[in-house]
C-alpha cells in the first residue's frame, strides 16, 4: 500500500492561534477518515493538504508533491472545500463544466464530464437551475461533483455530509465506496462518525490540533486498554449476575438500568470475556442478549479525547 | 505560457457573463454616467456655457477625477478580492492552472467592461454638453477623442492598480479609497512636481493638448505642466504592467485563510 500523504512535525498557526501542532502521520492510500470535533484542525490539515495553506513548521507531502500551488499534484486532485460557496450566476452544470475545464478538459469533455458527475451525486434534475436557488444538500452535491467530475487520483472532502438529508447521506456514501473500488483514494473529513464508519475502518483522530491517534478501528482500540469498557448486558436474573460480575477482575463499576439490564465497565475486556461465560453458566443468569456499547467510532473517539485532555 | 493564456481566457470568460448580470456593473454604469446627468441638467438650465466649456468642466472634474477613480476602484478592488470574499477563490487554486491566470483573466474582463462603461460615460457626456447654448463654441473630434482616451486609457490604468491593491490586501476597498481621496484627489491638485506622482496628471497630459482650447480655460488647468502625450502613454501603460506583474506575483505566494 503507498502513501498518499506523508507529514512530519507539521504546524500551522493563525497567529497565537494553533490550527495544527506537530503532527506526524502518514496516510496510506485507500479511504481515510479525518476525525475530531470542532476546531480540531481537521479543516487546517486538509487545507495544508491540497495547498490552500502553507504549513507553518515541519513539512508535508501529499502523492510525493509538496502541495502549495503545485500544478502537478491539482491534475490528479480534487478537492470538495468545507465553505458553502459556489458562484451564484451559474448553473451547476456550468460550474461543474467551468471547474472541469480549468482541469484541463476541452469543453466537450468538460460537459460530458460534469453531466456524469452530477448524475453521479443525483443532481441531473436541478443541473440547469442556478446555484442561488439551490438547497443546502443540493449545493453539497455540485461541490462534490466539481470534485470528482475530473476523475482525480485523490479526493479531499471536508465535511462533506454537511446538510445532506439521510437519503442523500446514503446515497454519497454509496458513492464514495463506487469511487474507492473504481481506485481513487479518499480522505474525508466528518463529525458525522458513523457515517465515517459506514465508509472506512481506517481513522486519522485530531484534538486541539495534534494527531490523537491513527490506523484501523480495532488498532485505535487497542490503544484503549488503560481505558474501561462498557458493556450492556440483558440477563432474566440481572440482580444476581451483577452482584457476580462485581467480583471479576478488572471491573471498576456494575450498575442496573431502570430497564433491568447490567451496566459495566471494565478495564480488562479481554479477561471478562473469558470469564463471563463461567458465571453466567454458574448463575443462571439467562443471558438475552451482550453488547459492547462502546464498540462504535464516536465511543472510541470519546475515550481518546478524554485521555488527552 | 499556453495554459496560463487557455486558463486567463476563460476565466476572463466566465468573469465577463457573470459580470454582465452583477450589481456591480449597474453600480458601476449610474456612476460612470453622472457626469453625464449633470451635463444634461446644465445645459438645461444655464445659458451661459458653451458645449465645449462645459463638457472641459465636467469631463474633467467630474468624469476623469472622480467617477473613473471611483468606478475602477469598485470594478478593479473585485478583480481577486471577489473571489476571497465570497470564498470560491479555493476552487480555482486547487486547479492546474497558473495562480497568475485568475488576476489576468479577471483583470481583462474588467477592464474591458469598464472600458466600455467608461466610452459611454463619454458619449452621454458630450451628447449632453452639445446641448449647452452658451458662449465658448462647440468641442470637435479632437476634443472628443482625447476624452475618450483619456477615461478609457484611466480607467484601466486605475483597474490595474486597484486589482494589485486585491491581490495585496484583505480589504483593498478601504485602501484603495484612501489611495483615490488622499493621492489622485489631494496631490493631483496640489502645485509643483508632485502632480507627476499621480495617475490624474498623466490622463490630464492626454487632454492638455493645444488643439483643445476648451481645457486651457478650466480652472488651474492652464497654469500646470503636462507631460507630453507620449510620455502620458508610456507611463499609463507601465503602471498597468507593474501593477499586473506585483498583484501576480503576490498572489502565486499568497495564503487564504477563508472562514468556512
Amino acid at each position: 500500500m503507498s502513501t498518499l500523504v506523508e507529514a512530519r512535525n507539521l504546524g500551522r498557526f493563525y497567529g497565537d492561534v494553533v490550527g495544527v501542532s506537530d503532527v506526524t502521520v502518514s496516510i496510506p492510500t485507500g479511504v481515510v477518515g479525518l476525525l475530531g470535533p470542532n476546531g480540531a484542525g481537521k479543516s487546517t490539515f486538509l487545507k495544508l493538504l491540497v495547498g490552500e495553506l502553507r504549513p507553518s513548521r515541519g513539512s508535508i507531502q501529499v502523492l510525493g508533491h509538496e502541495p502549495f500551488g503545485n500544478r502537478d499534484l491539482y491534475e490528479r486532485l480534487g478537492f470538495c472545500p468545507q465553505q458553502d460557496a459556489l458562484y451564484a450566476e451559474m448553473t451547476g452544470f456550468e460550474f461543474v463544466a467551468f471547474l472541469t475545464r480549468l482541469a484541463g478538459y476541452s469543453r466537450s469533455d468538460a460537459e460530458v464530464r460534469a453531466v456524469r458527475a452530477l448524475e453521479r451525486v443525483s443532481l441531473s434534475d436541478a443541473a440547469h437551475q442556478k446555484t442561488r436557488g439551490y438547497s443546502k444538500g443540493m449545493r453539497q452535491r455540485v461541490k462534490i461533483a466539481q470534485a470528482i467530475a475530473h476523475e482525480p487520483e485523490l479526493i479531499v472532502l471536508d465535511e462533506p455530509m454537511t446538510g445532506l438529508d439521510p437519503i442523500a447521506r446514503r446515497d454519497v456514501v454509496r458513492l464514495f465506496t463506487e469511487l474507492a473500488g473504481e481506485g481513487a483514494s479518499i480522505v474525508l473529513s466528518s463529525h458525522v462518525l458513523h457515517e465515517v464508519e459506514a465508509l472506512t475502518k481506517d481513522i486519522v483522530l485530531l484534538h486541539r490540533g495534534r494527531l490523537l491517534a491513527q490506523g484501523a478501528v480495532h488498532e485505535v482500540r487497542a490503544l484503549l486498554s488503560s481505558h474501561p469498557r462498557k458493556i450492556e448486558i440483558k440477563a432474566r436474573e440481572s440482580r444476581r449476575l451483577a452482584r457476580a460480575l462485581l467480583a471479576v477482575e478488572g471491573v471498576s463499576s456494575v450498575k442496573l438500568s431502570r430497564d433491568g439490564h447490567v451496566l459495566l465497565e471494565t478495564s480488562d475486556i479481554a479477561r471478562f470475556e473469558r470469564d463471563f461465560a463461567a458465571i453466567a453458566v454458574a448463575e443462571r443468569a439467562g443471558i438475552e442478549s451482550y453488547e459492547a456499547i462502546d464498540a462504535g467510532l464516536e465511543a472510541v473517539f470519546d475515550y481518546l479525547v478524554e485521555a488527552s485532555a | 505560457m499556453r495554459a496560463f493564456a487557455k486558463a486567463a481566457l476563460l476565466i476572463a470568460h466566465v468573469h465577463f457573463v457573470r459580470s454582465l448580470t452583477g450589481k456591480r456593473l449597474v453600480f458601476c454604469v449610474l456612476l460612470a454616467h453622472l457626469p453625464a446627468l449633470a451635463g444634461f441638467v446644465a445645459s438645461g438650465i444655464s445659458s451661459r456655457v458653451g458645449p465645449a466649456n462645459l463638457a472641459a468642466n465636467l469631463g474633467w472634474m467630474m468624469l476623469l477625477q472622480i467617477a473613473i477613480p471611483l468606478v475602477a476602484l469598485i470594478g478593479g478592488s473585485a478583480v481577486v478580492a471577489e473571489e476571497i470574499e465570497d470564498r470560491t477563490i479555493t476552487y480555482l487554486f486547487t486547479r492546474p492552472v497558473p495562480r497568475p491566470a485568475l488576476l489576468i483573466g479577471r483583470f481583462v474582463a474588467t477592464a474591458f467592461l469598464l472600458a466600455v462603461v467608461a466610452a459611454s460615460a463619454v458619449f452621454f457626456l458630450l451628447l449632453a454638453c452639445e446641448r449647452a447654448r452658451g458662449k465658448g463654441g462647440t468641442f470637435d473630434a479632437h476634443f472628443a477623442a482625447t476624452l475618450y482616451e483619456a477615461a478609457v486609457l484611466g480607467v484601466v490604468a486605475y483597474s490595474a492598480l486597484f486589482a494589485a491593491l486585491g491581490a495585496f490586501f484583505k480589504h483593498p476597498m478601504i485602501l484603495g479609497v484612501a489611495y483615490a481621496c488622499a493621492i489622485e484627489g489631494f496631490l493631483a491638485n496640489l502645485p509643483g512636481k508632485n502632480q507627476s506622482l499621480t495617475i490624474q496628471y498623466y490622463l490630464r497630459s492626454l487632454i492638455a493638448d493645444e488643439a483643445a482650447p476648451a481645457w486651457r480655460k478650466v480652472e488651474g488647468f492652464g497654469s500646470a505642466a503636462f507631460a507630453s502625450v507620449e510620455r502620458a502613454h508610456i507611463v499609463l501603460a507601465a503602471i498597468v504592467v507593474v501593477a499586473l506583474c506585483l498583484g501576480a506575483w503576490r498572489l502565486a505566494r499568497r495564503q487564504f485563510e477563508l472562514t468556512s
